[in-house]
């Protein structure tokens, strides 16, 4: 009786509209975000790396949009620079599409790459704590001292700017995260009845270790990867934005704001706005829904 | 007939998505009565009880019904009247004292607060001092300035019924208020409580599960089922109506003869305290034999090692010192891959069985699992195990596509016996496998373990702080107090004529349950002064020497072995041939 009195699960039926919304404004956005990532080059009306003839053109007004759009679906028009075009004549609005993917797959990347490494790491670490374990902490702590912007500078001082070394840098700051949660996770879970039950069966630790800990172990990890996913992408745009990401003239959100920067007290203000307002949205979409699924998963 | 004290009709109260927790339930106490209050988990006792007060813990709500105390409905008065009504003319008592407590302030200042909110005037110091030493407290003026992370259990459940008596109510209800606590604390906090209110002509629902505090306690038991009150009668025909109990059972079949299976000698372990150069000891030279289809019960208070004990018995933590022989190998020096072998022959069950099972993995994967490490069988063999093992346990072939949460405590501890056994292992610890389930599901637990004694012959170690069912199922019992076995014997020996100063304190407070034979109504038998001494900081002589009202000062500077009496049993006690005979039994 105490048990339903005292459960989180109090949610009425507004707590649960809620919840829902937000899940469902993540998806779409992260959805939108993912279908860029893979059919924006067949998507865009200009090569992103052709420059147009007209340099530093503005957008066309918001009400003509409407008229243009009717054009070019309908009337097999030449589309219009939606978003305007650079100092260098290059289309805005193809850039800020196709950019997704070189933001989306570096933010992927690195993710993968650290979940793997961290949460496999933690799980040793919080299950077999010996010398070896507190060393990998110790030498965690230092990883995560390191400020991941001179992390970065010093990989592209060895091996020039590319986007394997924000991969690595972001997998360098994220790994430790995974690496505690997961940890931190596993040292109630080896307690555990079950844990223990299958030890007093004669099972070996590394089995425990895979088919018991490990499965339960991931519940924290996986609600960080949604929010650490969306923190990347903001990282992979700063670090090329200080010029430590990848190479111009690839298309890249934070490249195309840098790029744009210069010419903002000038009075263009499109070439930085639209792929700042494309990494607010896609990071928002992110967090949104990693803030959803962890609602759900505590309830 | 006095007139009731308080009259609750016809209460709803509604939970969420307008199920109905507690669906129309009446009930009248009248001063100076003890009333309990029991049913299954999720029967609405709890939430029955708090409504008597006005209140419900969200998202449940009342919804109807009335409240009648002195004359007056609590449900239709306006919240600051409610709020003066509650405290000062009906109290409550919490089921987690610590809890319930208020962290910042000293007990004697929030009991002090709660009376003059009610109107109390005068030294309010004085009055919580006054308090505390009436509920039993040692040296009330200090534990006055205590704070809530300073007291014990009992000693918190304690401070809880001083604050709720010093304003004087006329109806106390009290909500499982010894679920947490020890055996011993348990009965002297009882018998306090039950004094003060038969002594005020208290009104008082007592909320609980067991039958023991029912039987010596309540004079009258309203039984609770589906949010309704099912049954109300006085305890004797509540105990009369009932089916089945415990200690009906038929006689346990005796141990087979053999060699034993279990052989322990000086079993000791320290835990160091961090930092200090200081250690706990746990367990303490720990010692027994166990032969084939024997059960040994190990009884005794929280702290006492009997936890460790078992889990380092079967070398789950490593033991400090001494020798374990499982089936003719000793534990405590086998090789990782032997010591994996030797877990076929030897496994355990623990207390809480949603802990037991992997919440990911079905039934049937979980009681395959010792069958799938060891490579027993076929594939076809393991499953036709599999729903052998579930037919043991008494369920359907059916659970072993579920997963732990959709079943009830009792048939999960059921299955977990079962997986335990799926090995035929000779011997298993059983750690508590009884404490946090319902006395119907605790029977039933029981059932099986004599069952499956009787047809496998393999030997337990059941651990337990709760008498009756080590009574039900133990062949000897060994007692332990902080780390040591003070007595062991046959359980005849151990109930029925405890010699050890501490075991008799401990079945002194058992709460049997026969409600002919209420601890309300006989002489006090032993008790102990004082809260168990720190494992830390163990006395120099004997470790009950503070406690024990037998103690001389020869005690209190010297070890004490364990001693063969002339009956078989051994004891831990130079003066058990001097101490008086126990005027009563139990069990």
């Amino acid at each position: 009786m105490t048990a339903d009195i005292l459960s989180p699960a109090a949610t009425s039926a507004g707590d649960r509209a809620g919840k829902g919304f937000l899940f469902w404004t993540g998806a779409v956005i992260v959805g939108l975000a993912l279908l860029m990532a893979v059919l924006g080059p067949w998507l865009v009306p200009y090569d992103p790396a052709t420059p147009a003839d007209t340099v530093s053109a503005p957008p066309p007004p918001l009400a003509d949009w409407p008229g243009l759009l009717w054009a070019t679906l309908a009337g097999g028009e030449k589309a219009p620079h939606w978003f305007g075009t650079d100092a260098a004549g290059l289309d805005v609005f193809s850039r800020t599409i196709v950019a997704a993917r070189t933001d989306l797959v570096i933010a992927l990347a690195a993710n993968i790459l650290s979940f793997g490494i961290g949460v496999g790491l933690g799980v040793v670490a919080g299950y077999f704590r010996n010398w070896a374990t507190e060393l990998l902490m110790r030498a965690s702590d230092l990883l995560q001292s390191f400020p991941v912007f001179i992390t970065a500078m010093i990989l592209v001082a060895l091996g020039g700017r590319g986007w394997g070394n924000i991969v690595l840098a972001l997998t360098l700051l994220y790994a430790p995260i995974y690496l505690r949660l997961t940890r931190a996770e596993v040292l109630t879970l080896r307690e555990r009845g079950f844990v223990e039950a299958a030890r007093a069966s004669g099972a070996g630790d590394w089995s425990v270790a895979i088919r018991h800990v490990l499965p339960n172990a991931l519940g924290p990890a996986l609600i960080q990867s949604s929010v650490t996913i969306g923190f990347a992408i903001l990282l992979t745009a700063g670090l090329s934005f200080v010029g430590a990401g990848v190479r111009p003239p690839t298309p890249e959100w934070g490249l195309m704001i840098a790029n744009g920067a210069g010419q903002i007290v000038l009075g263009d203000w499109w070439p930085s706005l639209f792929p700042g307002l494309a990494i607010s949205l896609t990071v928002f979409g992110f967090a949104a829904l990693g803030h959803a699924l962890e609602r759900r998963h505590a309830a | 007939m006095p007139p009731d004290a308080l009259t609750a009709t016809d209460i709803r109260v509604l939970g969420e998505g307008g199920r109905a927790v507690v669906d129309g339930a009446s009930l009248t106490l009248t001063p100076g009565e003890i009333v309990g209050l029991t049913g299954p988990s999720g029967s609405g006792k709890s939430t029955l009880a708090l409504a008597l007060l006005g209140l419900a813990r969200p998202p449940m709500r009342l919804a109807g019904g009335r409240v009648l105390l002195g004359g007056r409905d609590l449900l239709v008065m306006d919240e600051d009247e409610a709020a003066r009504v509650r405290g000062r003319e009906i109290a409550l008592i919490v089921q987690n004292p610590r809890a319930a407590l208020h962290p910042m302030l000293p007990v004697g200042r929030q009991i002090g607060r709660l009376w003059r909110r009610h109107g109390g005037s005068g030294d309010a110091d004085a009055r919580a001092v006054d308090m505390l030493r009436l509920v039993g407290i040692n040296d009330p003026e200090r534990r006055s300035k205590a704070f809530a992370h300073e007291l014990s259990g009992g000693m918190a459940q304690r401070a809880l019924i001083a604050a709720a008596l010093s304003t004087d109510p006329a109806v106390l209800v009290a909500d499982e208020p010894t679920s947490g606590l020890d055996v011993t604390v348990q009965a002297q906090f009882l018998d306090m409580m039950a004094q003060a209110a038969r002594g005020r002509g208290l009104a008082m629902l007592l909320v609980t599960q067991e039958p023991g505090v029912l039987a010596n306690y309540c004079d009258r038991v309203l039984v609770m089922e589906a949010g309704r009150i099912a049954a109300d009668r006085p305890v004797r025909d509540h105990f009369a109506a009932l089916p089945r109990r415990l200690s009906d059972a038929a006689p346990l079949v005796p141990p087979r003869s053999g060699a034993p299976v279990v052989r322990v000698e000086g079993l000791s372990k320290r835990f160091p305290v961090r930092g200090t150069d200081k250690q706990v000891h746990a367990v303490d030279g720990v010692g027994f034999e166990l032969r084939p289809g024997e059960t040994l019960g190990l009884v005794g208070e929280s702290g006492s090692g009997k936890t460790t004990a078992g889990r380092a018995i079967l070398r789950l933590i490593e033991p400090g010192a001494g020798r374990v022989e499982i089936s003719g190998q000793d534990v405590t020096v086998l090789a990782p891959g032997p010591l994996r072998q030797l877990r076929r022959r030897a496994t355990i069950v623990r207390q809480d069985p949603f802990d037991s099972f992997d919440p990911r993995w079905t039934i049937g994967r979980s009681l395959a699992e010792p069958l799938d490490i060891h490579g027993i069988g076929s594939k076809t063999d393991r499953l036709e195990r599999v729903r052998h093992l579930a037919r043991l346990a008494g369920c359907d072939a059916d659970v072993l596509e579920h997963r732990p949460r959709d079943l009830p405590a009792g048939a999960l501890q059921r299955l977990a016996i079962a997986r335990a056994l799926a090995t035929d292992p000779d011997f298993v610890v059983l750690d508590e496998p009884t404490s946090v389930l319902t006395p119907s599901a605790r029977r039933e637990v029981v059932e099986l373990l004599r069952r499956l004694q009787a047809e496998l012959g393999v030997a337990f170690l059941f651990i337990s702080h709760d008498l009756t069912t080590i009574a039900a199922v133990c062949h000897r019992v060994a007692v332990m107090y902080l780390g040591q076995i003070v007595e062991i014997g046959t359980a005849d020996q151990v109930f029925r004529d405890p010699r050890h100063p501490y075991t008799r304190a401990l079945i002194s407070a058992h709460l049997g349950e026969d409600p002919a034979d209420r601890r309300l109504d006989r002489p006090r038998g032993e008790r102990l002064e004082g809260e168990i001494p720190s494992p830390i900081d163990l006395p120099p002589g004997c470790y009950l020497a503070s406690r024990c009202p037998h103690a001389l000062d020869r005690c209190r500077v010297e070890r004490q072995p364990l001693r063969t009496l002339p009956d078989g049993r051994q004891a831990r006690c130079w003066r058990t041939e001097e101490l008086p005979l126990p005027k009563e039994g139990a069990a």
